[in-house]
């Protein structure tokens, strides 16, 4: 007890630096907890743009649909998937969709696009087409309904009742189809190529458009846990004898998304190595600073009998209490700072990457478990390995040079 | 019997061409329950030799047994053991941990010996009570006079009951009377517990006291001389706390 007692003291001889020390490393620790947040709530954000908005978590569909989407690949009776989903703990929500390139002309103007035509009551569990509308109607599942984007309403100089044609290929025959539509809604989802590219019309009406009847051409999901999507595996042999359905999760469809999030994780790791670097030498330098002033000490305490190892042990107790007082004060300040922006989320404005609108411009840090332990747990052992140098050389201090200096 | 003895012992400081001698080819042996004085001028070897016994340091030649045992061969735990269970050191500059207490102070080398809660408060308080600080355990250092901390010093060397206590110039720092204070706690020990005393001193009131006065010059003996004892020297004085008489064997105890 009394070398704990011993090592405790000596940390608080010198309150001004034990504080100063304290403080760096505490900073350091609540900056770390923070950005671990922040990165946390990017990361979230993030995913939760891409998989909400209209992506959702992962697509089934026919194999080879999703490179070219060839209208004529196609599920000819999704119902025997859906049902198995119906019940599969695992899934959320899921929404079939029939999905294909057009045409699409007002009497004033024409463009491409892409024509989803979308199940309006399942849609609202697995994507934000009905948050996005901004003038009109959402889906209500009666004929000819039509949602627009606000980009593109302007190209066609359209508002809502106004009619609209879409020319898309059958999906049998492949020979040119037509129908008239109304605009119902316009919808802004933030993102150009969605609101400039994309209209959406009843499933049912998208389905005799394209001559398919029951037919789907995909099947978007939510997970109850979003790491389901990341499974590979999440394939339905049961329904799937002829192999020819797919399962892409969101990862796989967005590469470039998983690779930023990669980097964005290699991120907070270099984050967290200068700013261990930085600790660390204020540590070495306020530990040596505190040995030199004791040589005397450690020559007397060498020649009384106290062992080398005893010598090293006495300062990484130092160095352990040093670290946890510095841990306990980071982690307040950071978990206070993290549970703040948790809830008030810090202001990104319109920022859009790689076609991901930044939910309403705030970023909302998110506290985790592994906050409170694991990145203190990486101080308190940095700590202690910063001390390692300063204390084999406390325990190199011969007594007879160290007894001169107490003359 | 011989406690300590030296056989042949040099240790230099600096470059061949200019190394100092610090120690020059000495030889002795001290008796158990010696107090023996080591004097002579500045630079002469004195600390370096207290050093060598103690393993503090270690000789460019010759041999030292402490109890038969070869203490420059020792090397890390081992020496560290051998110095906390057989010598005592007490120093010019008291040397106490400011951070403890004179009490801990005083135990910490119990603890390092491994010695139980217990038994280590009650030598604690029969030491301090024998160095006349009763009722001072829970001082700091710096709470405490020169001789008093000189005092804990003395009473932290002996307290886990070493062969041989080495003090270095332990009189130097203090006021005469204060000095000769604890020169008499210290031989009262000394006779009491038969423990080696070994000084290296300026101080002539500690050459009154010893039996034997080792003379050094130049790093090497000039005279030993063995007094027969104290038993014919009456010591007294007065010190302000209280008197002491050292005649023959029998202690009068302070207060």
């Amino acid at each position: 007890m009394l070398y704990f007692e011993l090592a405790w003291r000596n940390l608080f001889r010198n309150t001004r630096r034990t504080l100063l020390t304290c403080l760096l490393i505490s900073s350091g620790l609540a900056v770390l907890v923070f950005t671990d947040g922040a990165i946390r709530g990017m990361e979230k954000l993030m995913i939760g743009s891409l998989t909400k908005t209209l992506q959702g978590e992962g697509h089934i569909n026919l194999k080879g649909f999703r490179q070219n989407l060839d209208v004529d690949l196609y599920l000819k009776n999704p119902r025997t998937v859906t049902d198995t989903l119906n019940n599969d703990e695992r899934v959320a929500a899921f929404s079939v969709r029939v999905l294909s390139g057009g045409m699409i002309g007002s009497p004033y103007n024409s463009v491409g696009g892409l024509i989803y035509g979308v199940n309006a009551k399942q849609e609202k569990k697995v994507s934000k087409i009905k948050d996005a509308i901004v003038t009109g109607d959402y889906l209500t599942g009666k004929k000819r309904e039509l949602l627009i984007g606000d980009k593109m309403a302007a190209l066609l100089e359209v508002k809502i009742g106004d009619r609209i044609v879409l020319t898309a290929a059958d999906a049998n025959s492949n020979e040119l189809t037509q129908d008239l539509f109304r605009v119902s809604g316009i919808f802004e989802f933030g993102n150009r190529e969605l609101d400039e590219g994309i209209v959406f019309i009843n499933l049912a009406d998208g389905q005799a458009l394209l001559g398919m009847e029951e037919g789907a051409h995909q099947i978007v999901l939510q997970f109850k846990n979003e790491a389901t999507s990341r499974d590979n595996d999440f394939v339905l042999p049961e329904n799937n004898p002829t192999q020819d359905i797919e399962w892409t999760g969101w990862l796989k469809l967005n590469p470039s998304i998983g690779a930023m999030l990669d980097y964005t994780s290699a991120g907070t790791t270099i984050i967290g190595f200068v700013l261990f670097i930085l600790i660390s030498l204020g540590v070495v330098n306020s530990l040596f600073m505190s040995i030199y002033e004791r040589i005397y000490e450690f020559g007397v305490l060498s020649a009384i009998g106290t062992s080398r190892w005893e010598v090293i042990s006495l300062v990484l107790f130092e160095a352990l209490f040093l670290g946890i007082i510095s841990s306990v004060i980071g982690l307040v300040i950071g978990a206070f700072a993290n549970y703040y922006f948790s809830l008030n989320g810090l202001p990104l404005g319109d920022l859009e990457f790689s076609g991901i609108m930044f939910g309403n411009g705030n970023l909302y840090t998110e506290l985790a478990i592994d906050q409170f332990i694991f990145l203190p747990l990486y101080v308190i052992l940095l700590t202690l390995i910063t001390a390692i140098y300063p204390a084999f050389f406390a325990s190199r201090i011969r007594p007879t040079e160290a007894l001169q200096r107490a003359l | 019997m011989n406690i300590i003895k030296t056989s042949n012992l040099y240790k230099y400081y600096g470059a061949a061409e200019t190394a100092v001698k610090a120690v020059n080819g000495i030889s002795f042996e001290i008796e158990r329950g010696e107090f023996t004085a080591i004097i002579g001028p500045s630079g002469s070897g004195k600390t370096t030799l207290l050093h060598l016994i103690g393993g503090l340091d270690t000789p460019d030649q010759g041999e030292i047994k402490l109890s038969d045992q070869k203490i420059a061969a020792m090397k890390g735990n081992q020496l560290s053991d051998f110095r906390r269970d057989h010598i005592g050191f007490i120093f010019q500059a008291y040397n106490l941990i400011p951070v403890l207490t004179a009490a801990e102070n005083i135990e910490y080398i119990m603890l390092l010996q491994g010695i139980e809660k217990k038994e280590r408060a009650k030598r604690v308080e029969q030491i301090l009570e024998m160095v006349g600080l009763s009722g001072l355990g829970d001082r700091r250092p710096a709470r405490l006079s020169g001789g008093q901390q000189q005092r804990v010093a003395v009473a932290r060397a002996m307290v886990s009951r070493p062969d041989i206590i080495l003090a270095d110039e332990p009189t130097a720092n203090l006021d005469s009377k204060t000095g000769m204070k604890l020169l008499e706690v210290m031989r009262n020990l000394n006779k009491e517990f038969e423990m080696t005393f070994v000084f290296s001193t300026h101080d002539e009131k500690i050459m009154d006291l010893a039996t034997r006065l080792i003379h050094l010059r130049d790093g090497k003996i000039e005279k030993d001389e063995r007094k027969e004892t104290l038993n014919a020297l009456s010591f007294s004085c007065s010190l302000g706390v209280g008197r002491a008489k050292l005649s023959g064997n029998k202690t009068e105890r302070l207060r």
